[in-house]
C-alpha cells in the first residue's frame, strides 16, 4: 500500500486513533519515546482500520495498555535540575551570611537567645507537667482529699483523711485495687554516735508502699521492707550520712523513740534510691506502720476506729474506667455512716488524680505543704508557657525586621534574578533557604547554650532537668515550632522582595513602599510593647518583693536565733533552761514560747467568743513568757503582758485586730471564752470552755507570710490547756557566731545529752518564705533583659536602615546649618513615638496580668500609675540610647561624603 | 572471550533488522517477524527489545522522514552495529558448537520419534 493510498484511507474513513487511549498514552509516556510509539501505533492502526476498523480500535487501546510499563512511563515530578538550584540557594545564603557579618551575628544571636529561652522553658514546663508520671500506674492512682465546711461557711480543703477511710474503702469497694497510707508524725532524733545526732523528718507508711509506688530500692525487698516493727527504710543520702559507704541492710540505729524508758534501736530494712525531683512525695526516712502498733498500746484501736482525725494521706489505685465521682460519693456515704454520733458530719470527698497533685494542690491545707514541697500553681505554668512563646515571637519579629532591611539591600540581586526570568517562587525559596539556614544554625547553637546553662538552672530551680529528659514527641514539637516559626519569619521579607519592580531594583532606587515600612514599624511596636510589659512586670515583682522584705511586720526578726525544743528535758523547768541559755555574754535576752513567727508548725487556732461576738472568730493562740514581747519588740499599747505562767494562766494579751473582731471598746478586764481549738487539721473541743481575761493589748503584727491574711493573735501563758512550750528565742549580739554556737551547743548538751541543738536564724526563715517569689522575680528579670536586648537590636537595625536611606537628606540639612542634636532629635522623634505607642499597648496588659499576680498576696503594694510611668521611661531611655548612638554617627559625618556622589 | 548477551527474542529482532537492511523500523520489523515466523509480536515487547539492544550497543538508530500515515511522527530506523554483528556471529557459533557436540544417535532417535 502506498503512502497516498494510506492517507486517503485515513482521511476518507476519518478514522483517527481512539481519543482516550491516545490521550492516556500521551499523558504517561516518556517524551523521548512518545513520538516513536505514537507513530508506530498509529501506523498499525491505520493499516488495520482499512479492513477492520473496530478491531483496529480495540487493538490500539490494548497496545496502549501494554505500553504502560516502567520503561515507558515518564517521571512525573518535574524537577529540572532542582538539586543544583538548591545548592545555589544554599551557597548564596551562606555567602550573604558571611558578607554581612554584623547583621548575621545579630540575627543569629537573637534567634539563638529566643530559641534557647523557648527550649529551656519547654524543658521546665515539661518537667512540671511530668511530675509523678514515672510510676507505672500513674494514671490509675488517686489521692483522697476532704472538704470540710467551717462555722463561717468557708471550706477547708485537706489532703489527708482519717486512718479508717483508706482501709474500709479498700475492703468494701471492688473498684479499688490497692491502697496505701502515709502519715507524717514529725521528726525523730537519730544517730549511733551520742555526740553527733540530728533530727530527721520522717514519715510512716503501710507495708505495701513500695509495691504501690515505683520508688526503687537499692537494698532490701520491696514486698517486705516495711512489714516488721521497728524497721525503717532510708534514702541513699541518709544511709551515707549514718552508715557511710557500703551496705546498711540489717544495721541498727539509735533513735529518740522510747520504749519502757529505753531508747529504741531501729533496723534498716531497706535503702531506697533518692526520690526523683519530679515526685511530689519527697522523703528520706520511712517507718513501718507496725512500729506504732508495737510501740503504743492503743494505736491499733486508733487506726481502726478513728473516723474524724485527718492525719493519713491516702492513695488509692483504682480499676481503669471506674467512675471516680461515684466512688467519692460512696466514700462520703461510708464516712457519714460511721461518723461519731455526737459530731456533726459536714465533709465531702474528692479523688485527686496523681498527675494533678503537683500543679493543683495549692488550695489544699498543710498536708499539701508537707507532701508537696515544690507545688506550683497553674497560674505560673501558664505564665511560663506564655513567656516562652513571647520570647520566640520577639526573636522572630526581630528576624523579620532585620531580614527585610537586608532584603532591600539585596535588590540588585533580586533585579538580576528577575531579569533573567526567575519566577516569584524562586525568590521566595531563596529567602526561605536563608531563614532555614539561620534557624538551623541558631537551633544548634541554642541546644548548645541550653546544655551549658542547664546545670545552673537546675541548681536555681532545684530540679533535675536534662535535654534528654524531654520525650521524643515533645522534642519533635519544640523543634517543629521553632523551625516553622523561623520559616514563617522568612515569608514576609520574601514577599517584600518579590514585589520590587525590576527597573527600580536594578537602578538601586529602593522604593520599598510605605506599607513595608509601616509593617516593620508595627513589628517594632509589638516588640517594644512586649518589652514594656516585661519591664513593668519585673518592676512590680521587685517592688512587691521589696515590700515583703521591708514591710514592718510589727516585730523585729533581726539577731534572733530560734531554738527548737525537741525533748522533754528542754521543756521541763523552762526557767532553768532560760537562765542557762542567758548566761553567755552574747545572749542579750531569752524568751520561751509555744510558737514563733514564720511558718514552722501550724499555729493552733482558737475560736474566741465575747459578749459582742457570740459566733466567735478564729485567732492564733501563742503561749509566751514574760520576756517574749521585749525580745520580739512587740509594742504594748495598753495594760501589761503575761508575767507569771501560773498566776497569769487565765489571762491573755491580744492584738488590736483581735479587739476589733471581738467587738470590744474597752478590752482590758473583759473576759472572753475559747470553746475549741484547731491544731492544723484537727479540731478539738475543749472539755471545759477556756475562759480568760484580757490584760493587755499589743500592736498588730504579721506572724505568717504576707501571702496570707493577717489573723488576730492571742498571747496566753505557757502550759495552758492549749499548748506546751516548743521554742526558745535568743536575742544575740555577737561578732563570732561560731564561738557562740559552740557555747550554746555545750549548754544544750548539759541540759539534755541525748538531743542535738536545733537552731535557726529567724530572718533567714523569713527570707525562705518568699524564696519561690524571689526566684520567679529573678527569672522575670533575666527574661525581660533578654527581651529588651532583642527589641533594642531590632530598633538598632531599623534605625540603621532609616539613617542610611536618609544620608543625603541629613547631608543637605547639615549644609543648610542643622546641628547634630537637631538631626538626632529629628530621627529619634519618630521612633520614640513608636515606643510610646508600644507603651500604650503593653502597659494595660502588664497591669491586668500583674493585678492577678498580686492577688497571690494578702498584702501587696498599691497598684499605682507610677510604676508604669517608670517602665515607660526606662524603655524610652533604652530606645533613645539605641537610636542616639546610630543617629549621632550619621549626623557627625561630613556632608561632603554623602552629597558628592550625585 | 567477551560475553555477548542476547536473548532469544532479541536475537530474532536483531536478525530481522539485518534482513530488512535499510528499511528496518518498528512496524516493518513487527510485520517481518510475524510473516516469517508466524507468531504475533506485541509492539511493546518489540520496543523494549529494541531499546535494550540499543542500550547494549548492538543497534543504532536514526530518525527518518515524518510521514502522514504516522500522523506526522517520524519513523525511527535501526541499523546493526559492528558489535551487533559480532554478537550475532557469536550466537550463531555457539549454537553450532553445541549442535556439533550433540551425539548423532540422540538426534536420530529424536527425529525418528518426532516423525
Amino acid at each position: 500500500m502506498s503512502i497516498e493510498n494510506l492517507s486517503t484511507v485515513y482521511f476518507e474513513a476519518m478514522s483517527a486513533p481512539p481519543k482516550y487511549p491516545l490521550r492516556f498514552l500521551r499523558w504517561f509516556c516518556r517524551e523521548d519515546s512518545l513520538d516513536e510509539i505514537e507513530g508506530d501505533l498509529t501506523e498499525v492502526f491505520l493499516k488495520q482500520s482499512a479492513t477492520a476498523p473496530r478491531k483496529a480500535k480495540w487493538n490500539f487501546g490494548w497496545s496502549v495498555i501494554k505500553y504502560f510499563r516502567p520503561e515507558f512511563i515518564k517521571q512525573f515530578k518535574q524537577q529540572p535540575n532542582t538539586y543544583g538550584m538548591y545548592k545555589s540557594y544554599f551557597k548564596i545564603s551562606l555567602r550573604q551570611l558571611i558578607k554581612n557579618k554584623t547583621f548575621s551575628v545579630i540575627n543569629i544571636s537573637v534567634l539563638t537567645l529566643g530559641f534557647s529561652c523557648f527550649l529551656l522553658l519547654s524543658l521546665y514546663l515539661h518537667d512540671e507537667l511530668s511530675f509523678d508520671m514515672f510510676h507505672r500506674d500513674a494514671n490509675t492512682i488517686y489521692r483522697i482529699t476532704q472538704q470540710e465546711r467551717q462555722d463561717n461557711g468557708t471550706l477547708r480543703n485537706i489532703s489527708s483523711v482519717a486512718p479508717t477511710i483508706g482501709k474500709e474503702v479498700r475492703e468494701q469497694f471492688p473498684e479499688v485495687e490497692d491502697m496505701v497510707r502515709l502519715s507524717a508524725f514529725g521528726r525523730v532524733t537519730l544517730g549511733n554516735d551520742p555526740t553527733n545526732r540530728t533530727h530527721e523528718r520522717a514519715l510512716s507508711a503501710d507495708a505495701n508502699f513500695f509495691t504501690f509506688f515505683d520508688f526503687p530500692l537499692v537494698e532490701g525487698d520491696a514486698k517486705t521492707a516495711l512489714k516488721e516493727p521497728f524497721t525503717i527504710v532510708v534514702s541513699e543520702t541518709i544511709k551515707e550520712k549514718y552508715f557511710g559507704a557500703g551496705a546498711a541492710l540489717g544495721k541498727q540505729i539509735w533513735s529518740g523513740l522510747r520504749r519502757a524508758g529505753q531508747p529504741v534501736y531501729l533496723t534498716v530494712s531497706g535503702v531506697m534510691k533518692n526520690f526523683p525531683k519530679n515526685s511530689h512525695l519527697q522523703m528520706d526516712i520511712l517507718f513501718s506502720e507496725a512500729t506504732w502498733h508495737s510501740l503504743y498500746n492503743d494505736y491499733t484501736q486508733y487506726v481502726t476506729t478513728e473516723w474524724v482525725d485527718t492525719e493519713y494521706t491516702t492513695y488509692l489505685k483504682i480499676k481503669p474506667q471506674s467512675n471516680t465521682a461515684l466512688l467519692s460519693t460512696r466514700i462520703e456515704a461510708l464516712v457519714k455512716n460511721n461518723y461519731p454520733a455526737d459530731r456533726e458530719f459536714r465533709s465531702s470527698f474528692t479523688l485527686q488524680p496523681l498527675r494533678k497533685i503537683h500543679t493543683n494542690s495549692s488550695q489544699l491545707e498543710s498536708a499539701a505543704e508537707q507532701f508537696n514541697v515544690n507545688s506550683i500553681k497553674p497560674f505560673y505554668l501558664y505564665t511560663f508557657a506564655a513567656l516562652g512563646f513571647v520570647l520566640l515571637l520577639t526573636a522572630c519579629l526581630n528576624y523579620m525586621n532585620l531580614s527585610t532591611a537586608m532584603a532591600i539591600k539585596r535588590t540588585r540581586e533580586i533585579g538580576t534574578r528577575k531579569t533573567l526570568g526567575a519566577p516569584k517562587n524562586q525568590m521566595v525559596v531563596q529567602f526561605i533557604t536563608d531563614s532555614v539556614l539561620f534557624s538551623l544554625l541558631s537551633l544548634l547553637l541554642s541546644v548548645g547554650l541550653a546544655y551549658l546553662v542547664l546545670p545552673w538552672i537546675n541548681v536555681f530551680t532545684n530540679k533535675e532537668i536534662s535535654i534528654s529528659s524531654l520525650p521524643f514527641e515533645w522534642l519533635v514539637m519544640v523543634v517543629a515550632v521553632i523551625l516553622s516559626v523561623g520559616i514563617l519569619a522568612a515569608l514576609y521579607p520574601a514577599f517584600i522582595a518579590t514585589r520590587v519592580s525590576i527597573v527600580d531594583a536594578l537602578k538601586r532606587e529602593i522604593k520599598i513602599g510605605g506599607s513595608s515600612l509601616s509593617v516593620r514599624k508595627a513589628l517594632l511596636v509589638m516588640q517594644f510593647a512586649i518589652s514594656v510589659m516585661m519591664i513593668a512586670s519585673t518592676l512590680i515583682i521587685y517592688q512587691q518583693l521589696n515590700y515583703l522584705r521591708e514591710k514592718d511586720l510589727g516585730f523585729s526578726h533581726e539577731n534572733l536565733v530560734v531554738i527548737d525544743v525537741n525533748s522533754r528535758n528542754l521543756r521541763r523547768n523552762f526557767e532553768t533552761v532560760k537562765s542557762e541559755f542567758g548566761k553567755p555574754a552574747e545572749v542579750l535576752r531569752v524568751a520561751a514560747s509555744t510558737r514563733v513567727p514564720g511558718e514552722w508548725k501550724s499555729f493552733p487556732v482558737a475560736t474566741t467568743k465575747s459578749n459582742q461576738n457570740t459566733m466567735g472568730s478564729e485567732m492564733i493562740f501563742v503561749g509566751i513568757d514574760r520576756d517574749f514581747l521585749e525580745t520580739y519588740k512587740i509594742k504594748l499599747l495598753a495594760g501589761r503582758t503575761i508575767e507569771d505562767p501560773v498566776a497569769d494562766s487565765l489571762k491573755i494579751v491580744v492584738t488590736q485586730l483581735a479587739v476589733e473582731q471581738l467587738g470590744l471598746t474597752d478590752p482590758i478586764g473583759q473576759v472572753v471564752e475559747i470553746p475549741r481549738v484547731r491544731y492544723g487539721e484537727r479540731m478539738e473541743e475543749l472539755d471545759t470552755p477556756f475562759r480568760v481575761e484580757i490584760i493587755g493589748v499589743v500592736e498588730n503584727f504579721y506572724f505568717e507570710s504576707l501571702h496570707r491574711k493577717q489573723l488576730p493573735v492571742i498571747f496566753g501563758a505557757l502550759n495552758t490547756a492549749i499548748q506546751v512550750i516548743d521554742y526558745y528565742t535568743l536575742q544575740i549580739n555577737t561578732s563570732n557566731w561560731n564561738n557562740t554556737l559552740e557555747t550554746l551547743k555545750a549548754i544544750n548538751h548539759k541540759i539534755d545529752p541525748d538531743t542535738p541543738l536545733e537552731y535557726t536564724f529567724l530572718d533567714a526563715r523569713f527570707e525562705e518564705m518568699y524564696l519561690a517569689d524571689a526566684r520567679r522575680g529573678q527569672i522575670f528579670l533575666v527574661l525581660s533583659i533578654i527581651v529588651v536586648i532583642i527589641a533594642s537590636l531590632g530598633l538598632f537595625a531599623l534605625v540603621s536602615y532609616s539613617v542610611e536611606s536618609r544620608l543625603k537628606e541629613i547631608g543637605v540639612r547639615k549644609v543648610m546649618g542643622a546641628s547634630v542634636s537637631s538631626i538626632v532629635a529629628l530621627i529619634s522623634k519618630e521612633f520614640l513615638v513608636l515606643v510610646i505607642i508600644a507603651g500604650a499597648i503593653g502597659l494595660p496588659i502588664a497591669g491586668y496580668y500583674m493585678q492577678s499576680w498580686l492577688q497571690e498576696f494578702a498584702y501587696h503594694i498599691p497598684f499605682g500609675v507610677l510604676v508604669f510611668a517608670e517602665a515607660l521611661l526606662i524603655t524610652l531611655v533604652i530606645a533613645f540610647i539605641t537610636i542616639g548612638v546610630r543617629t549621632a554617627r550619621a549626623a557627625v559625618l561630613n556632608p561632603v561624603n554623602s552629597l558628592r556622589s550625585e | 572471550m567477551k560475553n555477548y548477551q542476547l536473548g532469544e527474542f532479541e536475537e530474532i529482532v536483531l536478525l530481522t533488522v539485518g534482513i530488512l537492511n535499510n528499511e528496518a523500523y518498528s512496524v516493518a520489523i513487527k510485520d517481518e517477524i510475524e510473516s516469517r515466523l508466524k507468531r504475533t509480536v506485541s509492539m511493546g515487547a518489540l520496543h523494549t527489545a529494541l531499546i535494550r539492544l540499543e542500550d547494549k550497543g548492538y543497534l543504532k538508530s536514526f530518525s527518518g522522514e515524518s510521514t502522514e500515515d504516522r500522523a506526522g511522527r517520524p519513523r525511527r530506523y535501526f541499523e546493526i552495529t559492528a558489535l551487533g554483528k559480532k554478537a550475532m556471529l557469536h550466537a550463531k557459533e555457539t549454537r553450532e558448537q553445541l549442535w556439533k557436540a550433540i551425539p548423532k544417535a540422540v538426534l536420530e532417535y529424536q527425529l525418528r520419534v518426532t516423525n
